[in-house]
C-alpha cells in the first residue's frame, strides 16, 4: 500500500493574540505580545505577576445554559474545533464519521471547574458541588466535547504530558491516518488554568518571570541574556487533519504537509530538560519526514525563557543541525502569546505554518541581547518575510521529559 | 539548636546525607543537589523559621552559612529573635 500521508486542511485559534487565525497571525506578524498584568485578584493571592489572557466572550458562540455546562478549557476548544472543521469547507454530516476521530493535548483539563469545586467544600465548607463538575472538570472533557459536537465516531484519543501535549496529538493524529485507521481527524489542545490556586503552585517552582518593569508584554524574554522565567497563558488551537490523497481530489486548501514526529522521553530528570532527548526528537522528526536539516527553513522553539531550557534547546539544535545550523531561522513565539502548556503545541503548530504558507517568520519578541549560550540565527523582535521554505519544525519539550517535534512540508 | 544546627539538620533530612559532613561554607551548587530539591529545601526553611528567602534573597545565597545570616536577619527584623 503507497504510504498515506496527512494534509492540513482546516487552522482554528483561540489565543491571546486574537480569537481566530487570521488574528493571531497578524498579531505575530506585527511582533505583537498579548502578555499583561495579571488581575489583582490573580495576581495578589498567587504572587503572579503577568500572564496571557484571552479576551473571551462565549456569547457569540454558546447559550448561557451552554457556557455554563463547559468549562473555559473546552469553550476555547469547541471555538478552535469549529473554526478548524469550517475553515477545511468539510460537510461532517455528509461524511463517514466512523472513519473520523479527535486526537486532543491538554495538561490539566478542567481546571476552573476542579477549582470551583475545591473551593465550594475546602474554601467554603460547602460540601454540595454541581452534579457536572466530573464531566466538566476530567481531563478529557475538551476533546470529547469536540468529538460530540461534530459526531465524530473514529479513534479517540486524549493526551497529557504537559507541554508535549497537544504536538503530541498531532502526531498521534497523523498516525492513525498513515495508518489507515482514520481519513481525517479533528487535532489540537487546550489550556485554561490561570486560577489563583493553581498559579500560586507554579510560583512555588521559581520558574515564572516577573513583571518587566519598563513593559509587561515584554516579560517573557526567549534566549536573551535577561531571561526571567516563563509566562503562562490559555487558549486552544486546532487542525483538520486529512489524507492528502483525498483533500487534492476536492480541491481543498492546504497549509501544508504534516510529515514528521518526533516522540522521545529524556528520563533525566522531572523538570530539568535533557539535550540527548531533544536531539533524538528532532532526528526522528527529519527522518520520518525524509528530510535533511538544510530542507528546514524554520523552527518554532519551545524557548521557554527559562535559564536553562534555552541553553538546552540551542545545544540539541546546534547538535542536529550541524553547519544548517547557521542558516535555519529560529523564533519562540510564546515570547508574544505565552505558555499554553497543554496547548502550546497546536498553538505553535500555527505560528510554524504562518511561516511555511506564507514565509512570514514570526519573531522572538524583545530579543534585544541575544545570549551567546543560545547561538542560533533567531528571528529577533521583528517578523521576517522570506520565500516560504521547504519544510518547518515546531519543538515541544515537557515536564517529565517528554520531547514531540513536529516537521511540516509545504504542500 | 542554633539557626545554623537547625539548618543543617534541616538540609541533611532533605538531601539525605549527614549533617556532620555538610560544610557551611561549601558554595550549595557542589552539594550535588538537584534544583529541583533545593527549591524545595527553601520552602521548608521558609516554614520552619516563619521567613521569606525571595528570588532576589536567592541571587545573594551561595553558602549554608548565607543562608544561615539570611534567616538570622529576617528573624531580627521581624523581633523574633
Amino acid at each position: 500500500m503507497a504510504a498515506r500521508r496527512v494534509a492540513v486542511t482546516g487552522a482554528g485559534v483561540v489565543s491571546p493574540l486574537g480569537t481566530t487565525v487570521e488574528e493571531f497571525q497578524r498579531s505575530l506578524a506585527a511582533g505583537r505580545s498579548g502578555i499583561r498584568r495579571l488581575a489583582p485578584e490573580l495576581a495578589e493571592r498567587s504572587g503572579v505577576q503577568v500572564g496571557a489572557t484571552v479576551d473571551w466572550n462565549p456569547a457569540p458562540l454558546f447559550s448561557d445554559a451552554e457556557a455554563a455546562n463547559l468549562d473555559r478549557a473546552s469553550q476555547f476548544a469547541l471555538a478552535a474545533a469549529a473554526q478548524a472543521v469550517a475553515a477545511s469547507s468539510l460537510q461532517m454530516e455528509n461524511l463517514n464519521r466512523d472513519r473520523i476521530g479527535v486526537c486532543w493535548g491538554t495538561g490539566m483539563g478542567g481546571a476552573h471547574t476542579q477549582e470551583t469545586s475545591y473551593q465550594q467544600v475546602y474554601g467554603a465548607g460547602e460540601w454540595r458541588v454541581r452534579p457536572l463538575t466530573v464531566i466538566m472538570g476530567m481531563n478529557n472533557a475538551a476533546g470529547s466535547n469536540v468529538a460530540v459536537r461534530h459526531g465524530l465516531r473514529g479513534p479517540f484519543a486524549n493526551y497529557s504530558t504537559a507541554c508535549s501535549s497537544s504536538a503530541m496529538a498531532l502526531g498521534e493524529a497523523m498516525r492513525a491516518i498513515a495508518a489507515g485507521r482514520a481519513d481525517a481527524m479533528i487535532a489540537g489542545g487546550s489550556e485554561a488554568l490561570l486560577t489563583p490556586g493553581i498559579l500560586v503552585a507554579w510560583q512555588a517552582l521559581r520558574t515564572l518571570a516577573p513583571a518587566d518593569p519598563a513593559d509587561a508584554a515584554a516579560s517573557c524574554k526567549p534566549f536573551d541574556k535577561r531571561r526571567a522565567g516563563l509566562v503562562l497563558g490559555e487558549g486552544a488551537a486546532a487542525f483538520m487533519l486529512e489524507e492528502e490523497s483525498r483533500a487534492r481530489a476536492r480541491g481543498a486548501r492546504i497549509y501544508g504537509v504534516l510529515t514528521g514526529y518526533g516522540n522521545s522521553c529524556d528520563a533525566v530528570h522531572m523538570s530539568r530538560p535533557d539535550r540527548d532527548g531533544q536531539i533524538r526528537a528532532m532526528n526522528e522528526a527529519l527522518r520520518e519526514a525524509g528530510l535533511s536539516p538544510q530542507d528546514v527553513g524554520y523552527i518554532n522553539a519551545h524557548g521557554t525563557a527559562t535559564a536553562v531550557g534555552d541553553v538546552v534547546e540551542a545545544e540539541a539544535i546546534n547538535a542536529v543541525f550541524g553547519p544548517a545550523a547557521r542558516e535555519v531561522r529560529v523564533s519562540s513565539t510564546k515570547s508574544l502569546h505565552g505558555h499554553l502548556l497543554g496547548g502550546s503545541g497546536a498553538l505553535e503548530f500555527a505560528a510554524a505554518l504562518l511561516a511555511l504558507e506564507q514565509g512570514i517568520l514570526p519573531p522572538t519578541g524583545f530579543l534585544d541581547q541575544p545570549d551567546p549560550a543560545c547561538a542560533l540565527r533567531h528571528v529577533a523582535r521583528d517578523a521576517e518575510r522570506v520565500a516560504p521554505p521547504r519544510a518547518v519544525m515546531s519543538n515541544s519539550f515537557a515536564f517529565g521529559g517528554s520531547n514531540v517535534v513536529l516537521v511540516a512540508a509545504r504542500a | 539548636m542554633d539557626t545554623l544546627a537547625r539548618i543543617r539538620q534541616l538540609a541533611a533530612k532533605e538531601f539525605s546525607i549527614n549533617p556532620d559532613g555538610l560544610d557551611p561554607s561549601a558554595p550549595l551548587d557542589t552539594l550535588g543537589i538537584d534544583s529541583l530539591s533545593f527549591i524545595e529545601f527553601m520552602f521548608k526553611v521558609e516554614e520552619e523559621f516563619g521567613v521569606t528567602v525571595s528570588d532576589e534573597d536567592l541571587k545573594a545565597i551561595k553558602t549554608l552559612s548565607d543562608l544561615e545570616r539570611h534567616v538570622a536577619a529576617a528573624l531580627t527584623a521581624a523581633g523574633k529573635v
